[in-house]
């Protein structure tokens, strides 16, 4: 008998759960597709009809396809420098037993401990002195420098699993050390280099903070620079808004649709290991 | 053989080069300038500023009133945030764990905010807080959510809170449900026999056994709730007045919103450095202790 209660209980509070994590992109979406006026009058109820003016409208003025340019720009440019440099690191610091390599990879892990917000101000000079300030391009550059520190830690323990006979069976067959490391290590390294990728993405694709403080010009804005300047400017016409606010979340929703498995067990093993 | 080592030495460099340059370039060389110029006046703008000592940490602990409020005001945020996010997350998680149909499902629903952008979907809560609240209110059952959600920094502590909590229970959720699943299956047989109850069964088998899982969550709930700040950026702006104002945005209204007071902003980031560095070894070394093998 308890045992049923509990069942009930538990079913209880995971819907009411649902409703509270739901309510919010369901209003957003139902008065996407109202008229400003029907937001304004029935906020509530189901929309008249539905129309796509609002996203059309919003597509247009927000210039979605610039900012989704922009953010896929940050968003490759630091992956792939991450990726590249961090393997390269993680690998050799893994491999090489000596005094330096293991000083470098503690100063590499002892980084991770540094918030963004203690250097932001200091980072921002230096990207300015470096030119680095003003475009998508140096934005990615600078955040591959602040990821390259877990990456690095991530890579270094995933490679710690990989039998060192494979790196001397490559050099054996006369393989060079870089032309093995691409050949051989780096398909080996696929795995975590996935859980990399995700945890990088989420966090370039919906980063605001560094975007605001190195792009100063709205033609290099990101998405989410983009809606944040909309909100401003047309804080008034919610339906507008919010048709703007789905419509720029759709790219990162469809990639976790198809990669849903993926993100969520790179998600755990970045956190489980990191 | 001396060649060799060399050999070995050179090609580490080689491998580590690339990374390390990107490193020491927007990690290393800010933190140490940053170090720097909080003993200094520097404005961010001037050729010359002079050396003023501890004098900025000095003021910005002693006679700062408003970077004084913002320190507690994120305290009080760290405390709850930490607490609700890990309970509701772990709650979740065992519940989930628990069910044998619908599984993906509520994962998939309650994982779906840690994939949008934290402003974004906060300004769809500003649009639940501001229009449909309000007009919720109306009706005689929701009289009581007549508040003043945004614009009282009482309640907008709360407003805040809510949201911190639908965005951020996702991947402590997730962390807590793989851990769940690695609890052996005998342990939890063997307590169903024994006739344990759900809360003796979490008690004595769940909670010891995800111990690791606690440590990390909460060291990430740590983490990101001192950092707090794209978040009440969005909800509140900080405002009304500075009532909900985080350190993070204290530490830019500094630096660049017309006070261009550089060194000082250096002053107060190293102070908030030192803050989570403290209190994230001593959660870390303290919950390292009381982990247990299975």
């Amino acid at each position: 008998m308890s045992r049923r209660i509990y069942s009930v209980l538990a079913w209880a509070v995971l819907a009411v759960l649902a409703v509270y994590f739901l309510f919010p992109i369901y209003m957003a979406i139902v008065n996407s597709f109202k008229s400003e006026g029907e937001v304004y009058n029935s906020v509530l109820g189901l929309p008249s009809a539905l129309k796509f003016d609002n996203y059309t409208e919003a597509f247009k003025k927000a210039n979605m396809l610039r900012s989704g340019w922009n953010t896929v720009i940050v968003t490759v440019t630091g992956i792939v420098g991450i990726v590249a440099c961090s393997s390269l690191a993680g690998y050799k610091l893994s491999r090489t037993r000596s005094r330096l390599s293991s000083w470098i990879f503690m100063l590499f892990v002892a980084s991770m401990l540094i918030p963004f917000q203690t250097i932001m101000v200091t980072l921002t000079k230096m990207a300015r002195d470096l030119g680095l300030q003003g475009s998508p391009l140096g934005l990615g550059v600078v955040c591959a420098g602040l990821g390259v520190n877990m990456a690095i830690f991530l890579y270094h323990g995933f490679v710690k699993g990989i039998p060192r006979e494979l790196d001397e069976s490559a050099s054996m067959d006369g393989c060079g050390e870089w032309k093995g490391f691409f050949l051989i290590i780096f398909p080996l390294l696929l795995p975590i280099t996935f859980t990399i990728v995700v945890l990088n993405l989420l966090w370039l694709w919906n980063d605001f903070l560094l975007p605001v403080l190195l792009l100063n010009d709205y033609r290099q804005y990101t998405l989410v620079l983009t809606i944040n300047m909309f909100f401003g400017k047309y804080s008034r016409d919610w339906a507008l808004i919010l048709a703007s606010l789905i419509l720029s979340s759709i790219p990162i929703v469809l990639i976790f649709a198809f990669f849903q498995r993926w993100i969520i067990q790179g998600i755990t093993e970045g956190a489980v290991k990191g | 053989m001396t060649s060799r080592r060399y050999k070995a030495t050179f090609s580490l460099i080689l491998f580590v080069l690339p990374a390390f340059v990107l490193y020491l370039l927007f990690l290393v060389i800010p933190m140490l300038q940053g170090s720097y110029y909080s003993f200094t006046d520097w404005n961010g703008l001037n050729k010359t500023y002079g050396f003023v000592g501890i004098q900025n940490f000095v003021e910005a602990l002693r006679d700062d009133r408003y970077f004084r409020s913002a320190i507690w005001f994120t305290a009080k945020y760290v405390i709850f945030a930490v607490v609700f996010q890990n309970v509701v997350a772990l709650l979740l998680a065992i519940l989930i764990e628990s069910r044998t149909r619908a599984k993906g499902l509520f994962r998939t629903i309650f994982f779906m905010p840690n994939m949008l952008s934290v402003i974004i979907s906060t300004f769809m809560w500003v649009f639940v807080f501001s229009k449909v609240i309000p007009a919720l209110s109306e009706y005689a059952v929701f009289k009581f959510l007549n508040l003043s959600w945004l614009g009282d920094p009482q309640v907008s502590f709360w407003s805040i809170l809510l949201v911190s909590l639908w965005g951020g229970v996702g991947t402590l959720m997730l962390i807590y449900m793989s851990a769940i699943q690695g609890i052996p299956l005998h342990l939890k047989e063997a307590a169903i026999i024994d006739g344990a109850t759900p809360f003796r069964m979490l008690r004595y088998i769940t909670l010891p056994l995800i111990a690791h899982a606690l440590t990390i969550c909460i060291f990430l709930t740590l983490n990101s709730s001192f950092k707090v700040y794209d978040l009440v950026y969005a909800l509140t702006g900080g405002g009304p007045g500075r009532g909900t104002q985080v350190i993070t945005m204290n530490i830019l209204e500094e630096a660049y919103q017309g006070n261009n007071r550089y060194g000082y902003a250096s002053a107060k980031a190293i102070i908030l450095f030192l803050i989570i560095l403290v209190i994230t070894m001593i959660q870390v070394s303290m919950m390292k202790k009381r982990e247990v093998e299975a």
